[in-house]
């Protein structure tokens, strides 16, 4: 399918239903079985691509439904890094996470989750990794000098996956570093971590930075400005940011220090579930578009969705994709 | 039967005995029914409320939803009140009434049908006290904090002040060194007094600010929300001196978000002392794995009744409507103030409530409030005693539900209150509802605050108040979940 104006996406995560919140609950204590929970899982992606389909975005992804949460994904994947299972009681929890020695390579199995994702969908499709300095702010660090060389060795190993998933076929791939926001002093060096990430992957990279978003509320308040200019030194082509519940001032950072990225505009405050109307979503947009040209914009959420209700999830996106589609008409587009 | 101690502090031994005995002894006599033997469960309390709505001995029968009667039979007796000489006979009365032959109860002259506790009468009687605050403490010859147990409110006390002060300008220090101090510094209090405790605070955190030189005081939005104009008159004139920091708002304490939505996650420090124990809430029973909803029933006892209408000019007959009257208009609605507020105050002091249980289908049928779901019963009881009687402190609950979406993620959560902390301590002893001078207080349920808060991104925690010996009450503080 052909791309439109203004393309609209998901920044990752869909909704997650309250039934497979207890699912994934029960599986921790051992009540439900692992391969049931896989079958269980894959219903509840293919019917979120659907959702998503249906809404009418452009760019989806699988909903991350099989994810406890940003973290213990990878970290139960990456190589090295142990786990205490029994360190948390809710799936949403963080795990206990530890590494205690130089990580080896390995699969982090995200190939097999686009490929899946692929099978049930025509559209382009988005897989989002969790940013080395977000990784380690969470995984306690017993081996390496630094946080610094904690982040770089995670690159190294996941630059090969993203290597990978290119190879897959991935076109479009998202890195979430929302850990930037609370840890602004360590920009530098979490800059350095995502260009090696991305050495060589040749894909359409967009770099999310929010507020946070454990439990739908935020886990830092203040300005994007912190990012410049240091984030100017990514090598990606895209950033994803939050300016629904935060407003449009930040935009004009845009305008400010001109970066060499695409905006991915948050239109959707995901934190809320009060649904926008499509003129409010076609209102942030126009504001936007003052500052950044059209054909370097593009509209998605706030962040991911899993703490909406589906039928809000469902409304929000319907809504961003009706308020685009106001701004496209206009555009004549 | 089971007989239940639900109590363990000294003084228990000698009336739980004679109680004992005296139980044991109709039994041996032939003088109760066998076929209520194998479901009945006998309690033997301590109420810690010396002004309390229950009788010495009270029965409880267990009915469905349709109102028809379950096997199931509770009679439950307060040691305090219970005279050991004559719990024998309040013994033989409890049997009989449970009996399928029980004559009809005309030692009761019930004010309301049988409602959730939520629903009930005491309730009204509440409101009405918070609004009509100024006749009931004129008629009482002093102010509602000296009629509390403790002679005086604990929210004042000017060490615990002194503390949360400085906690607060703890976090804004630290906020600032990280280049994340918001411009203007949002503090609330939900639930005012006499405002003497904001008072208190902000002569504590403009000397502190001055004599630390951090600039923080002119910044600082100090919001009073109350749901009572009077109480916010009251509390204004009392912080006179900080004028130009505070604001004085009109809200309802189950949702402060909707009054303050536009100070979403920007409120740094909000507080409570004493609200959560005064907002409404119902009862669940656990029994033999059934849920039963607790249903309550005002009455005032036969002889009480015909002495409060004739003092009021009443005929007995006519007592529901005056009540009714009284909790929709108040007392002027009585003739004349002074009249009304003592057919108010005689009322209050006499009304009690009788209780059933009605059997829950299903954890769906309980009645959560807005902002609980399932899942939160589910946690909670799933750490609850397998036999247990405990708060939905539903008013409280909704109450934090709505407030934490106001907290900055920096922010923090403190109530002072009276707080069950585990499920476990439901099995020592009855927690309410307790009568004050004017106005209900009961315990609350700070394991269930513990559940929504887990999932709501929150740990919570519970510190003894330690600024006065011998104070039941507790401090609840949030911090954000790692």
């Amino acid at each position: 399918m052909r791309t439109p104006l203004l393309p609209t996406a998901v920044v990752g995560s869909y909704s997650i239903p309250s039934w497979l919140e207890r699912v994934k609950n029960d599986y921790l204590l051992r009540r439900v079985s692992r391969r049931d929970l896989e079958e269980i899982h894959d219903m509840a992606v293919k019917a979120a691509i659907k959702d998503q389909e249906v809404a009418g975005v452009d760019i989806v992804s699988d909903g991350e439904l099989r994810r406890d949460n940003m973290i213990d994904y990878f970290a139960e994947r990456l190589p090295g890094v142990q786990i205490d299972h029994a360190s948390k009681r809710f799936y949403y929890d963080f795990y206990d996470s530890v590494v205690r020695g130089r990580m080896p390579t390995g699969s982090l199995g995200l190939v097999e989750e686009l490929r899946f994702l692929r099978r049930f969908t025509e559209r382009r499709v988005k897989i989002s990794v969790t940013g080395p300095h977000s990784l380690v702010k969470r995984i306690r660090n017993e081996h390496y000098g630094s946080e610094e060389a904690f982040a770089l060795d995670i690159a190294r190993v996941m630059n090969l996956e993203l290597r990978e998933l290119v190879k897959a076929g991935a076109t479009d791939i998202q890195i979430d570093e929302p850990y930037y926001s609370g840890f602004p002093e360590d920009l530098p060096w979490g800059v350095a971590a995502v260009n090696a990430l991305v050495e060589g992957v040749a894909a359409w990279v967009s770099l999310h930075v929010c507020y946070g978003n454990r439990y739908g509320k935020p886990a830092w308040e203040g300005s994007y400005r912190y990012l410049f200019p240091a984030i100017l030194a990514a090598r990606v082509q895209q950033l994803t940011l939050e300016f629904g519940r935060r407003g449009e001032d930040d935009v004009r950072l845009f305008q400010e220090f001109d970066p060499p990225f695409h905006l991915g505009l948050g239109v959707v405050d995901v934190k809320s579930h009060d649904v926008e109307s499509p003129p409010v979503v076609a209102e942030r947009i126009r504001t936007a578009l003052a500052i950044v040209p059209a054909e370097r914009l593009s509209v998605n959420p706030d962040c991911g969705c899993l703490h909406l209700p589906r039928d809000v999830a469902f409304a929000k996106l319907a809504a961003m994709v009706e308020g685009t589609r106001l701004v496209r008409r206009e555009l004549g587009a | 039967m089971i007989v239940h101690v639900n109590h363990l502090d000294k003084g228990l031994a000698g009336p739980a005995a004679e109680a004992l005995g005296a139980l044991l002894d109709l039994i041996e006599a032939g003088r109760v029914d066998p076929r209520l033997l194998p479901a009945l469960r006998v309690h033997l309390d301590w109420i810690q409320y010396r002004a309390n709505f229950r009788e010495p001995v009270s029965v409880r029968r267990a009915v469905d939803a349709r109102g028809e009667p379950l096997t199931l039979a509770e009679i439950a007796v307060d040691l305090r009140q219970a005279p050991p000489e004559r719990v024998g006979e309040a013994f033989s009365r409890a049997f009989a009434a449970l009996g399928p032959d029980a004559p009809p109860d005309d030692e009761r002259f019930p004010l309301e049908p049988f409602r959730p506790v939520r629903e009930g009468l005491i309730w009204q009687f509440n409101r009405l006290f918070w609004q009509r605050l100024d006749q009931w403490e004129a008629a009482a010859g002093r102010g509602f904090e000296q009629a509390l147990p403790s002679g005086r409110s604990d929210a004042n006390h000017p060490e615990a002040v002194a503390d949360s002060v400085a906690d607060f300008w703890t976090l804004l220090r630290d906020a600032d060194k990280r280049g994340q101090l918001p411009a203007d510094l949002f503090a609330l209090e939900i639930g005012v007094g006499s405002g003497t405790r904001a008072a208190l605070w902000l002569d504590r955190f403009k000397a502190l600010d001055e004599e630390r030189g951090t600039g923080y005081y002119p910044r600082l939005r100090f919001l009073l929300g109350d749901y009572a104009q009077p109480t916010l008159d009251r509390a204004l004139a009392a912080v006179a001196a900080h004028r130009e920091q505070v604001s004085v708002l009109a809200m309802d304490a189950l949702n402060p978000f909707r009054t303050l939505s536009f100070l979403r996650y920007k409120v740094l420090f909000v507080h409570l002392t004493n609200v959560y124990d005064n907002l409404a809430h119902d009862e669940l029973v656990r029994r033999d794995g059934r849920l039963y909803l607790v249903e309550a029933r005002a009455h005032l006892r036969r002889d009480e009744a015909e002495r409060i209408a004739q003092d009021a000019g009443l005929t007995v007959g006519g007592l529901e409507r005056a009540v009714g009257l009284l909790l929709e208009v108040g007392p002027d609605a009585l003739g004349d103030r002074a009249r009304g507020t003592a057919f108010w105050r005689s009322v209050w002091a006499a009304v009690r409530l009788e209780e059933r249980l009605v059997a829950l289908d299903d954890l769906v049928d309980a009645p959560l409030p807005a902002g609980l779901d399932q899942s939160h019963l589910e946690d909670l009881l799933a750490e609850a005693p397998a036999d247990v009687r405990f708060h939905l402190s539903r008013g409280a609950a909704e109450s934090f539900v709505n407030t934490l979406p106001l907290l900055h993620p920096r922010g923090y959560l403190q109530v002072q209150d009276i707080f069950v902390t585990t499920m476990d301590e439901y099995r020592q002893g009855f927690r309410g509802p307790g009568k004050l001078d004017g106005s209900v207080v009961t315990w609350v349920n700070g394991a269930l605050l513990r559940a929504v808060g887990a999932r709501t991104g929150y740990d919570v925690h519970f510190a003894p108040f330690r600024y006065r010996p011998g104070s039941r009450t507790s401090i609840l503080y949030t911090t954000q979940r790692d």
